[in-house]
């Protein structure tokens, strides 16, 4: 399914197979700068052109984005490929009273969330999508309302319905005598909030359905009419535990609009740090599976390497989640070089102690026990639900957007290896953590020793446009898509977090278990319901 | 006549009465006849064998001789009265049960032939058990078979009702047929049908000969009492037959293959080897088990009832068993003890038995579903019926203070007895057997708590289980009757004991109730077998703890004399519920006093932040039961008949369907085979059938000679 | 299992001695804007004036921080001329009620149930580690239940999100009396950068009455052991 050797098209390629397919139906215009293609296109070729851009040409779906841009709808599918492919942007527009759009989940599952998203927020509907509903807002939210729309007020808290119909979701299993064991959404200890519904006929679960959006903050929407510097708040801290990753794709959006690049320092700085959260967050993940197998010794000492990495940034950053440091344009603060290489030292501690941990788990049968063979995802369902990060290169899909995209100072400068297993189980989504830890104490430490002088900040001059920025978030591909006015306010903005695509795939993991490993399931994904929630 | 011989002759002319009312016209009225004209009869029944069980004294009435036959003989005694005595008590409440029960079915059927039928059903069941000669007892038999198979098919309209009579009705008359062989057999000595002199004659009949006797009577009375293998029936009459019909069926009906066992193997012919006896128990233990973990997961109340009556008729019949064991061993003592447990264990399982069916009567008829998948949270809206369910589920649980406790108990205590017998084998068949019945105890608390469970508690799972109400006064009252009984059996098994006690003793011939307990046992009866220094150690037990205020002594001892281990087992139900009541009022009060100061809030259950749980969230009856059937996969062999996830557009999940298809373990050991021969035979007679005249003349020539040949042989 | 416990015993000793002595170690806190006087009036209300959230206010030359709005951005010292004034330390929680009321409802352990209602990530992962080896809050006699049904505390992060008001709801009316919430971090004590709005409401207050407030983004885990020492009346509050 994927791209096989001979299909890999160079970017320049594309534009004349997609043309000479779909000929003078479409509009292609080509941005060799910045590696883009954008194809203008009806909305009855959609489908078509989407599915053979995914499944035939090897390109993954970064998002999908609805834009209220009157007097019409611009709907944008945003596609992306291996290095040297560059990214695809598909556009398609329809006048604002059209409120039906054809769906392309039915070809490209990996669309399915993101277009059932569009429908609960914009009120528009995808046509041939098999499940549409309510989603984001829950069932207590007045139909017909759509919070994303222009007119929209957000400042004000919407009026709910106060007996809205109950909620029923449709089981899925049905075998007589089958129900469904709700767990959450105020569950387990220091679980995020979520709602599960575990369906049964008594001892095994069959199916979960997750029920998610109780933290919905709508950032989305009240970016809208911020200065570009306040909402870069938001996309730092929506999701606490990336905040560098995502603050970064978000600088680097708005520096993409203003035309303008970080400075060199910056750049390397910037790989640095996202290394360093990328490390204390795969540390928190392994922690998180030691605990869910109630491994107490290998948690609690897993928690003191993170607890030394949040003081470690804490020390080196001024915070201990990196939050105000990136700034479009560049860092807030230059970090000392004297400070980059006590970091990189104490980071090869940490690795040593991942290694030794490491060592003594994979030699601990109890814990093997429950995490081989637990929560499979086969490659072929990986890519089908277009799955990110760790979790996709444990089941084979090796996609990295530091290499398939690079940003920032990775690319030629930076030398790391992207690790990928077979299993898709949860004993290769936990190697697979372990050996990204690995790369990134590497590259922490090949970009303190490289360090370049100079300053850490261009000026930004607010731009009016628009841009995609990118990060490869400690869970997978981040992007975020911004458009801001002419006095360099944000007029749209959309997060496509990893942690929604890859929620999306988690009911894949969670089919036929026992109970008691539903938390061992879950902790292997490693996923936040903050990122996304949004 | 004996005033005993009155109280009969009225109740067979009421149940006349019965049958007349029934046959007159109208339809209106039919309901509060059978319940009034029902309980006088019973209380009729009552009374008469109540006389005899106590009293001890027998009655016995000729009524005409016929040629070839010989005389045909009623009488009663402390036998039958018992069986007698038990039909009574379950046919006053299901009586009364009818006047609100039979009113669902105005206008659909006729209440006119349901009332016929059911006052000829009741006293051809007297005739039964009072038949003292072959003939009546067929006549009696055969009548209350073929009425019971009626009534049972009473909602003939549904297709599956007459299927399920029709099996009812072959195996019961092949089960007949048995019988009545075995009868022939007993009858070759002898030259009167009359239970006397078939007894008399009993002493010069082989042991090849009574082997016969033996496997042909018990597995005949077996299909009535429902024992595996010929169980099969069960299950599948009781959930077409109606609610009351259900309760005398499982009260009354299954006892009379008990009743047959008991009146051949220890009467007429009393079993003579060990080997028998061990078939008996065997049988009896496997019954339950099969039963138990057949009713465990069954979502229909009624067929989750009708299995658990072949459980319990399985418990019965394993204390028979044993009693047979011991007796052929030279235990006498044991053996009384075994059959005591046995008829107060079947006593016991009418009563509470009839009082679930009718409890799931009740809520079949309020709800309109005996599925518990769509059941729960009856507690709120039929709370009567939801408390007297609760006690027959406590008494069928065996929980104390209830009567299922003290009988299983008893049971259970009795195969522990096994160490006086001398085989090494039998004992571990005893082990066996005790483990299995253990076993069989813990699985039917587990289909209790269930069936309490899905049916009154939690969510209603259901529209027609939220609109539900409770059910009329008459069905709560005849269930409230039956509840009191449960738990009268339970706390007074003091008074029980010895009345089983008196009813066995001709069987074995000692009392075992005079061996083993101490004189302050029963009361107002002097025993000076022991001396008093022993007595004064029992004493110092408990045992006359209460006498004054509790009504009877609570404790039952058994003891066997020894001086270092003088005891046996003791146990008191009575002292138990003084015990358990003192304890929650204790507990009540010390919990008033510790928070006298603190205010109590009530809130709605934690649901982890939920809003509203819809019923779908709430456990179901399957899931509750499952472990046991992914335990008991071996047994259960479910077969996969679908396995389906099915998807839209590749990826969309819109069903996963798996339908598994169970056949019962005895249907699949027996029933298949058996059909799969059957047809192999019937085509290779069919090849006989040449069509010649000459080849049929052979045929009866060839079996005429082979018929002459047995005889000859014999 | 054997070299686990060998492994756990090699590690020593890491708890931290709070709150019987001071605990110092570098990069337990980020630290927080302090209170500060200014060369005059308009250079006071320029350096105010860089905050998104209006932390800061001036009046006259003098810059007050209010921490309940702080969100850790770090901008009013970003300008090194006019650097806002900064503290270490990390007794930031406060309580809402006088004193007086808060004291003597505990007397022994304290059980707290955390409710997440749309925090980020941050707040949670600093409530985590509070039970980790460093801070340990088992040794002082507080744990954590999975059920309000038997908690004292409800430790609240996030600005309270629409469909969790429900849930925070229920949970507080499930906890036995007498109990006590604390809100961790900006978001839950006042909304943060996310609420008021459409989707989130300006804290947990607008819900649940709180008791103790914990301002940070996100507080550090001695912030949070600080409050609940607050909470069992094992420390004078600020
Ligand atoms: S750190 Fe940020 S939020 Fe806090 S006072 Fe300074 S500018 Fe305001």
């Amino acid at each position: 399914m994927g791209p096989t050797l001979n299909n890999v098209l160079k970017f320049t390629d594309l534009p004349r197979m997609v043309a000479s397919r779909w000929g003078d139906s479409l509009e292609i215009k080509i941005d060799q700068e910045r590696q883009l293609i954008q194809i203008t296109c009806d909305p009855e070729v959609l489908q078509d052109l989407c599915q053979w851009l995914f499944y035939r040409q090897g390109y993954s779906l970064a998002t999908l984005i609805a834009e209220e841009a009157p007097p019409e709808w611009v709907m944008r599918y945003i596609l992306y490929g291996d290095t040297g492919n560059g990214q695809v942007h598909v556009l398609t527009r329809f006048p604002l009273s059209r409120t039906k759009v054809p769906s392309i989940s039915p070809a490209i599952h990996a669309a399915d969330w993101q277009e059932r998203e569009i429908e609960d927020l914009f009120g528009l509907s995808f046509e041939g999508h098999p499940k549409l509903g309510d989603f984001i807002l829950h069932e207590d939210w007045p139909e017909g309302a759509s919070p994303m729309r222009t007119a929209f007020d957000a400042s004000r808290l919407h009026p709910r319905q106060e007996s809205g119909p109950p909620w029923r979701p449709e089981m899925i299993v049905k075998t007589p005598g089958a129900f469904m064991m709700p767990v959450g959404p105020v569950y387990s200890d220091t679980a995020e909030s979520a709602h599960f519904l575990l369906e049964t006929v008594g001892e095994d679960v069959v199916r979960t359905i997750p029920k998610f959006f109780y933290k919905y903050r709508g950032v989305e929407k009240i970016a809208e009419g911020m200065p570009a510097d306040h909402a870069l708040l938001l996309a730092e801290r929506f999701s606490g535990s990336s905040a560098f990753a995502h603050s970064l794709a978000f600088c680097q959006a708005l520096e993409a609009i203003c035309k303008i690049q970080a400075p060199p320092r910056a750049r390397a700085l910037r790989v640095l740090l996202a290394e360093m959260e990328r490390l204390r967050h795969h540390t928190a993940a392994v922690a998180g599976i030691c605990s869910s197998t109630a491994l107490a010794v290998a948690a609690s000492q897993t928690s003191i390497i993170e607890e030394d990495l949040l003081r470690l940034t804490c020390r080196l950053a001024g915070h201990r989640y990196f939050f105000g440091l990136n700034t479009p344009g560049g860092l807030a603060r230059d970090l000392p070089d004297g400070e980059c290489k006590k970091a990189s030292e104490a980071a090869w501690i940490v690795l040593d102690k991942l290694k030794e941990l490491h060592e003594m788990l994979r030699f601990t049968s109890s814990f093997l026990d429950r995490l081989e063979e637990v929560g499979s995802v086969s490659r072929k369902k990986a890519v089908a639900y277009g799955l990110v990060g760790p979790v996709a290169r444990a089941s084979g899909v090796s996609r990295d957007l530091r290499v398939a995209q690079p940003y920032a100072g990775y690319g030629q400068q930076t030398k790391f290896q992207v690790p990928r297993e077979a299993e898709g189980d949860g004993y290769a989504r936990l190697r697979v953590l372990f050996a990204e830890a690995e790369q990134s104490v590497n590259l922490i430490h090949q970009v303190a020793s490289t360090l370049p002088a100079g300053p850490v900040r261009t000026a930004a001059a607010p731009t009016e446009g628009c841009a995609l920025g990118w990060a490869e978030a400690p869970r997978g591909a981040a992007f975020h898509w911004l458009r801001t006015d002419g006095s360099g306010n944000i007029r749209r903005y959309r997060v496509m977090p990893p942690s929604f695509v890859n929620w999306h795939g988690f009911h894949l993991a969670a089919e036929e278990f026992a109970f008691q490993d539903f938390p061992i399931i879950m902790a292997t994904f490693g996923l936040s319901n903050a990122e996304c929630d949004r | 006549m004996t005033e005993t011989g009155s109280l009969l002759l009225t109740f067979f002319i009421v149940c006349g009465l019965g049958v007349f009312t029934g046959g007159l016209p109208g339809n209106e009225k039919h309901a509060a006849c059978v319940s009034i004209i029902g309980s006088v009869a019973s209380l009729a029944l009552l009374t008469a064998s109540g006389i005899v069980l106590l009293s001890g004294r027998a009655f016995s009435m000729a009524l005409w001789a016929l040629p070839l036959f010989g005389k045909m003989m009623l009488g009663m005694d402390r036998m039958s009265a018992l069986f007698l005595f038990i039909t009574g008590m379950v046919f006053l409440p299901v009586s009364i049960f009818s006047a609100g029960y039979l009113k669902r079915y105005t206008g659909r059927y006729s209440l006119k032939s349901f009332a016929v039928f059911y006052f000829l059903l009741f006293a051809s069941i007297a005739l039964t058990l009072m038949a003292m000669d072959v003939l009546s007892f067929v006549i009696g038999w055969e009548a209350m078979s073929l009425l019971g198979y009626l009534l049972v098919n009473y909602e003939h309209e549904q297709a599956d009702t007459t299927r399920s009579g029709m099996v009812m009705l072959l195996m019961s008359e092949a089960g007949t047929l048995a019988v009545i062989l075995a009868f022939v057999i007993l009858a070759r000595t002898t030259g009167d049908m009359g239970f006397a002199s078939l007894r008399a004659g009993a002493v010069h009949l082989g042991a090849v000969a009574g082997w016969f006797v033996f496997l042909l009577s018990f597995f005949g009375f077996g299909v009535k009492a429902g024992l595996v293998p010929v169980n099969s029936w069960l299950p599948m009459a009781h959930p077409v037959a109606p609610g009351n019909v259900s309760a005398i069926l499982s009260g009354v009906i299954l006892n009379l293959g008990i009743y047959g066992i008991v009146r051949i193997n220890a009467d007429i012919l009393p079993i003579a080897g060990t080997g028998q006896g061990l078939v008996v128990l065997l049988i009896g233990t496997l019954s339950a088990l099969v039963g138990i973990l057949y009713a465990t997961p069954e979502d229909d109340m009624k067929k989750m009832l009708a299995h658990s009556s072949i459980e319990n008729m399985g418990i019965v019949t394993a204390g028979l068993g044993a009693g047979f064991v011991f007796l052929t061993s030279g235990h006498p003592v044991p053996a009384g003890l075994a059959f005591i447990a046995a008829l107060y264990h079947m006593t016991n399982h009418s009563l509470y038995k009839a009082l679930l069916f009718l409890g799931a009567g009740s809520v079949d008829m309020q709800v309109g579903s005996r599925h518990m998948q769509g059941l729960g949270g009856l507690i709120r809206r039929m709370p009567w019926t939801a408390l007297f369910f609760l006690v027959g589920a406590l008494s069928i649980a065996a929980l104390p203070p209830f009567n299922g406790f003290v009988s299983e108990w008893l049971t259970l205590q009795t195969l522990l007895q096994c160490a006086v017998l001398p085989s090494k084998a039998v004992k571990i068949t005893f082990a066996l057997c005790g483990a299995g019945l253990a076993l069989t105890a813990a699985l039917a608390v587990t289909c209790f708590v269930k069936a309490f469970a899905m049916n009154f508690l939690g969510k209603e799972r259901s529209e027609k289980a939220a609109k539900a109400a409770e059910a009329a006064p008459s069905m709560t009252i005849s269930m409230g009757i039956l509840a009191v009984a449960c738990f009268l059996f339970g706390i007074l098994p003091t008074y029980v004991i010895p009345a089983m006690d008196r009813v066995v003793q001709p069987y074995v011939h000692v009392s075992a109730v005079d061996q083993l307990v101490p004189p302050f046992f029963t009361v107002g009866r002097g025993n000076d077998k022991f001396d008093r220094t022993f007595v004064a150690d029992f004493h110092k037990l408990g045992a006359q703890v209460g006498s004054r205020v509790l009504p009877g002594r609570g404790l039952v001892i058994m003891h066997r004399g020894g001086k270092r281990n003088p005891v046996i087992f003791a146990m008191s139900p009575a002292y138990t519920v003084a015990v358990l009541l003192l304890l929650l009022g204790g507990t009540f009060l010390i919990i008033r006093l510790l928070t006298r100061r603190r205010s109590l809030t009530h809130g709605p259950a934690w649901s982890g932040g939920l809003g509203r749980l819809p019923p779908e969230m709430t456990y179901s009856a399957t899931g509750f039961s499952n472990p046991v059937r992914v335990i008991f996969r071996g047994i259960f062999r479910p077969v996969t008949v679908r396995d389906a996830r099915e998807t839209v557009a590749n990826h969309f999940r819109s069903a996963i369907r798996k339908d598994q298809l169970e056949i019962h373990m005895i249907d699949r050991l027996f029933g298949k085979p058996i059909v799969h021969y059957g047809r192999r035979l019937a085509e290779r007679l069919g090849r006989m059938h040449s069509g010649r005249v000459n080849a049929y003349a052979a045929y009866v020539l060839a079996a005429l000679l082979a018929v002459l040949l047995i005889q000859g042989l014999a | 299992m054997l070299k686990w416990v060998r492994k756990g015993l090699r590690a020593g000793i890491k708890t931290t001695g709070y709150p019987h002595t001071r605990e110092s170690a570098p990069g337990i806190s980020p630290g927080r804007p302090a209170a500060m006087l200014c060369d005059g009036p308009q250079e006071a209300g320029a350096v105010a004036g860089r905050c998104p959230t209006g932390a800061l206010s001036n009046q006259g030359n003098m810059i007050r921080v209010d921490h309940r709005r702080c969100v850790h951005c770090g901008r009013c010292r970003q300008d090194h001329e006019h650097a806002m004034a900064w503290e270490g330390g990390y007794e930031w929680a406060g309580g809402r009620k006088a004193p007086g009321e808060m004291a003597a409802a505990f007397s022994r352990s304290l059980h707290i149930r955390i409710l997440d209602a749309g925090a980020c990530g941050a707040c949670l992962s600093e409530i985590k580690q509070i039970s980790s080896p460093y801070y340990n809050i088992h040794r002082l006699g507080f744990f954590i239940t999975p059920t309000p049904r038997t908690a004292d505390v409800l430790l609240v992060a996030g600005p309270l999100t629409d469909p969790m008001r429900l849930p925070l709801e229920r949970c507080y009316a499930a906890m036995p009396d007498p109990k006590r919430v604390v809100a961790v971090g900006a978001c839950a004590v006042s909304g943060g950068i996310f609420g008021p709005s459409f989707a989130a409401a300006a804290g947990i207050s607008q819900c649940v009455p709180v008791d103790i407030e914990i301002p940070g983004c996100p507080p550090p885990p001695l912030a949070l052991l600080h409050a609940l020492l607050m909470v069992a009346g094992k420390t004078k509050q600020t």
